[in-house]
């Protein structure tokens, strides 16, 4: 793994006695996509607006590149913000846009014309000099923000929701582009979002966070295939979350069904959730599964049909290639590796905490 | 669609225009007219825009006014945009109680806040002139300003500021490049209210102005007891065209300035801001050059000066720079618009003044309440050799010993008559309760008379106190209100000049002039006897320049200086030699500026009716007023 960059150390943070960050601990790695991600008032926006310098933790350290950076000035951090809604320079030109950076370092006219030239290239706005931000589209704002942050070299690209405001068909796009950019750059990025699809599309590493506390870190397909507590489970994507009980190593009861899983060390009978993704639900003919049940809901969804079928007391979220008609008489299978048991948490708070930490 | 304008809105339009504008027009037309009257057109002149250029009273409470409105408002400009920025930066709650707090001053009623800010100053001994005023100014100025600011301080996004700070600039830099270009208009805007408040104001100015500081609205004020003058009308007409101009050139100025900003940043122009910066900066450095002038001025108090407290319009200026010129002693002058005005004044400091000149029964208050120094007569030769001693003699009512007051100006009060239009020859205050001068009398609208037209008319004392005298002049005065075509002050003689009435109560002083204009206007004191009022210098018990005071009056005891105040007031000298000296022959002979001693002995001065007194005069003045 490349070397540490910033670490976030025992960093609280409250506004008007809300508790906002609760003893966060963060450690992100030079070259890396780290995706803060999570529902709003989670925390991730003012977690990153600690990185920036916007706010300052009550309690705890911002450690950048080995030094201290707690207490010190936005304007005297190496690295750059692009915000939610670009905050450009509005009386200001595209160029001066991007010169606004350069031209406080003193850099001179040619580096400057330079590097406007460079950074419109890469954001694929050439000739973009001298139009005023108001006559540009909300992508095309968003890629001068882009740039006027990047010409400045910065270690590391803070990201607020800079997606939020663009319509499904560019959100895509940009997607690609700042994948493109990442790659074309070799920085950090650290981006923030409450969209599990363009984390999952875009990062090297998640963090998951909910109320104030990390919940889950790791690559995408961690996250996505193994997440460690019900929170995680719900917010990546679509999951049958179902209460059970841990019968003994490698055998869960679901609905009153044994099913075999390869997890273990749970103990015996015990009471954990498990999660199905909804494509791992297989349905069968009546007889060759372990539950039975009848299709009660189907729409066609493009890729596949969703379904949803009654069986056990619980409404399953199914997707399949195959269509079974509502009404059809179904028994379904899940195969042991598909089913991820999680411990359940004790109180609200530990659910918040995650799982890991109890 | 048809896009006419029907007559009907036409119509409408213009009478709003009317309403608008024809009260300016009015003023204009008469800054133009050689008639001191208002009634008459007397022929086109630039006499009074001329005049205007020399008068250094009037020029001097323009720049005042000027001065102050320009560093009120850069400095409230600065102090409101910066509260705003920090309130929009503050808790909900925290910011609408500070808000709350700070709109006080808009809310709260002028005169409040004049004498909240009076009393302030003078608890912390400041000395009342330019600086208290100009505290004063941005004192109220602030709120305005925020009212202008906040609200487009509300509407920036605080990540534009962030951005700038994102990328290396310091916050001032990241807040002038940022915030303030998005905030200007809003400034602008707050500044020009500013500064029209600034301009517009009376009230606290007249609070917190103290002795000697004048600004054109409290300048303009005190000339009102004595009428405005023409030179008057010259300087408003100047003001609304400047105006005018300033409000055409900035929409010009609007439309010009956003396309040279275009073209600035089309070729990436950054000479422009460097103007503006250079811009302003020079016109920090002339506020900050004015401020500590004024502070120099107001702190280098020098020793020989003169504190005068006159009425308004009642000296010749020429006058004042004579005495400087010869004594060395500074005049600081200052006006009232009317005695009880004038004794409030005294009364809340009685230092404040050296040198005073109250009327008659004002001068009986003053030294009832132990306000006044008795005088040093051997310091003042010359009043007791020029000033003729009968006057002396009729003083003694308000001041029985001659001890406090020297005569200045004199007069009586009579009836002035259209010849035209009054046939019979007036001789009795009986002429005003004759109906057939329906809609023709002029009365003065003052309580004294009022009062005392309706009581020598019945042969009692002008000062009388008695209750069923007074009762019966009330019951008369309301008889005669449905004749009274208007209760006046001034007006009198502009309505007599242009013919408007037939009969007015009127003051000597005021009648010799309207003769000059309208030859058939005749005045004459009733047989039943009148007022004669005498106005007179009197040194303050607590006057820090009592020997300067005394200078002064004696220099104005000087025979050919109470001339020029005689030519340029045209109320009667007292004094003597001077009434000798008038060369014009119509005046010097005039029945009018010097009735004879047997008309003089049947008239009487008002004396200080006692606190029961002025009780009684002011019910039955209501049930007058009332009854009109």
């Amino acid at each position: 793994m490349s070397k540490e960059l910033i670490t976030l150390s025992h960093i609280s943070k409250s506004f008007d006695g809300q508790l906002i960050l609760d003893d966060l601990n963060l450690v992100i790695h030079e070259n890396e996509f780290v995706t803060l991600l999570g529902p709003s008032g989670c925390g991730k926006t003012t977690t990153l607006r600690i990185i920036g310098g916007f706010e300052t933790p009550d309690q705890g350290k911002v450690i950048f590149d080995g030094m201290d950076i707690t207490a010190l000035a936005p304007n005297k951090r190496q690295l750059n913000t692009v915000f939610q809604k670009y905050a450009l320079f509005t009386h200001m030109d595209i160029a001066d846009n991007i010169a606004f950076g350069l031209r406080i370092k003193n850099k001179s006219d040619q580096y400057i014309k330079d590097k406007i030239s460079y950074a419109l290239k890469l954001v694929n706005l050439e000739g973009y000099e001298h139009r005023m931000p108001d006559s540009l589209s909300g992508g095309q704002q968003q890629r001068i923000a882009i740039a006027r942050a990047i010409v400045n070299e910065p270690k590391v690209l803070l990201l607020d929701e800079p997606l939020g405001a663009l319509d499904l068909k560019l959100r895509q796009d940009m997607q690609y582009e700042l994948i493109r950019l990442k790659r074309e750059l070799g920085i950090t990025f650290i981006y923030v979002t409450h969209d599990q699809e363009e984390a999952l599309t875009m990062s090297d590493h998640i963090v998951v966070m909910n109320q104030g506390y990390i919940q889950q870190e790791g690559s995408p397909e961690d996250i996505y295939n193994e997440p460690e507590n019900a929170f995680v489970a719900d917010f990546i994507g679509d999951s049958n979350i179902i209460s059970a009980t841990m019968v003994k190593d490698e055998l869960v009861r679901i609905l009153g069904t044994e099913f075999p899983c390869v997890d273990k060390g749970f103990g015996e009978e015990k009471p954990v959730d498990v999660v199905i993704r909804p494509e791992d639900v297989e349905l069968v003919p009546r007889g060759q599964g372990r539950i039975s049940g009848v299709v009660s809901h189907i729409i066609f969804k493009g890729v596949h049909y969703e379904m949803e079928v009654q069986a056990g007391g619980f409404e399953w979220l199914v997707h399949s290639t195959k269509e079974s008609p509502v009404g059809t008489e179904v028994d379904i299978r899940v195969d042991p590796f598909n089913i991820q048991v999680m411990n359940k948490p004790a109180s609200e708070d530990e659910q918040a905490l995650g799982v890991e930490d109890v | 669609m048809n896009n006419k304008i029907r007559p009907a809105e036409k119509i409408y339009m213009a009478i709003i225009f009317l309403f608008m504008y024809a009260p300016i027009v009015t003023l204009i037309v008469l800054s133009f007219n050689k008639s001191k009257s208002r009634a008459k057109w007397g022929g086109f002149t630039f006499q009074w825009y001329l005049n205007l250029v020399h008068d250094s009273e009037v020029l001097n409470a323009m720049a005042n006014t000027l001065i102050i409105a320009l560093i009120a408002t850069i400095v409230s400009t600065l102090i409101g945009t910066a509260a705003s920025v920090a309130l929009t930066g503050m808790k909900r709650r925290t910011r609408s109680l500070i808000m709350g707090v700070t709109n006080i001053p808009m809310i709260n009623a002028d005169i409040v806040t004049g004498i909240s800010l009076m009393l302030l100053f003078k608890i912390l001994h400041f000395d009342a002139g330019f600086v208290t005023v100009l505290i004063a100014h941005i004192t109220f100025n602030i709120p305005y300003v925020m009212l202008s600011v906040l609200p487009r301080m509300k509407t920036i996004s605080p990540a534009v500021y962030e951005a700038a700070l994102d990328l290396g600039a310091e916050p001032f830099f990241a807040f002038r490049k940022t915030i303030l270009p998005d905030l200007t208009p809003a400034i602008i805007s707050g500044a020009l209210m500013a500064f029209t408040m600034s301009i517009d104001d009376f009230i606290i100015t007249y609070f917190t102005k103290g002795s000697g500081f004048d600004t054109l609205s409290t300048k303009i004020y005190s000339e009102v007891k004595r009428g405005i003058r023409p030179e008057i009308y010259a300087l408003s007409a100047i003001i609304f065209v400047v105006v005018l101009v300033l409000l055409l050139l900035s929409d010009r100025m609007k439309v010009r300035g956003s396309k040279i900003a275009d073209r600035a940043r089309n070729a990436g122009n950054v000479k422009l801001k460097r103007i503006g910066i250079a811009v302003a900066i020079s016109a920090a450095s002339i506020a900050i050059i004015l401020m500590a002038l004024a502070f120099g001025g107001v702190f280098t108090k020098k020793s020989t000066q003169v504190f005068v407290y006159n009425a308004g319009e009642y000296i010749d200026p020429e006058v004042i720079e004579l005495f400087q010129e010869e004594t060395g002693i500074e005049v600081v002058y200052d006006e009232f618009e009317s005695n009880e005005i004038m004794y409030a004044k005294v009364a809340a400091d009685g230092a404040a003044y050296d040198i005073l000149c109250p009327s008659d029964y004002m001068i009986a208050k003053l030294i009832d309440n132990d306000m006044l120094m008795k005088l040093d007569w051997s310091a003042i030769p010359n009043a007791k050799k020029y000033i003729g001693e009968q006057y002396y003699q009729s003083a003694t009512a308000f001041d029985p010993a001659n001890e406090y007051a020297v005569p200045y100006c004199w007069g009586t009060v009579g009836i002035l008559y259209n010849k035209e239009m009054v046939q019979e020859p007036v001789t009795s205050w009986n002429v005003l309760w004759d109906p057939k001068y329906r809609g023709e009398i002029l009365m003065q609208d003052s309580i004294r008379d009022a009062f005392m037209v309706a009581l020598a008319r019945r042969g009692y004392s002008i000062n009388s106190t008695d209750p069923a005298e007074i009762d019966t002049a009330t019951q008369d005065l309301i008889e005669q209100a449905p004749l009274v075509q208007a209760y006046v002050i001034d007006q009198v003689r502009d309505k007599m000049i242009g013919d408007e009435a037939a009969l007015g109560v009127i003051y000597s002083g005021e009648a010799i002039y309207t003769k000059r204009e309208n030859e058939n206007l005749e005045y004459v004191i009733p047989d039943e006897g009148s007022n004669v009022w005498i106005d007179g210098w009197c040194v303050t018990r607590e006057a820090r320049n009592a020997d300067n005071a005394l200078k002064w009056i004696d220099f104005l005891c000087r025979p050919e200086i109470a001339l020029m105040n005689f030519e340029y007031i045209t109320y009667s000298t007292p004094n003597i030699a001077a009434q000798e000296m008038i060369e014009d022959e119509d005046i010097r002979n005039s029945k009018v500026a010097f009735p004879d001693d047997e008309t003089l002995s049947r008239c009487d001065t008002y004396i200080s009716l006692g606190e029961e007194g002025d009780r009684l005069y002011n019910e039955a003045w209501k049930k007058v007023k009332s009854a009109n």
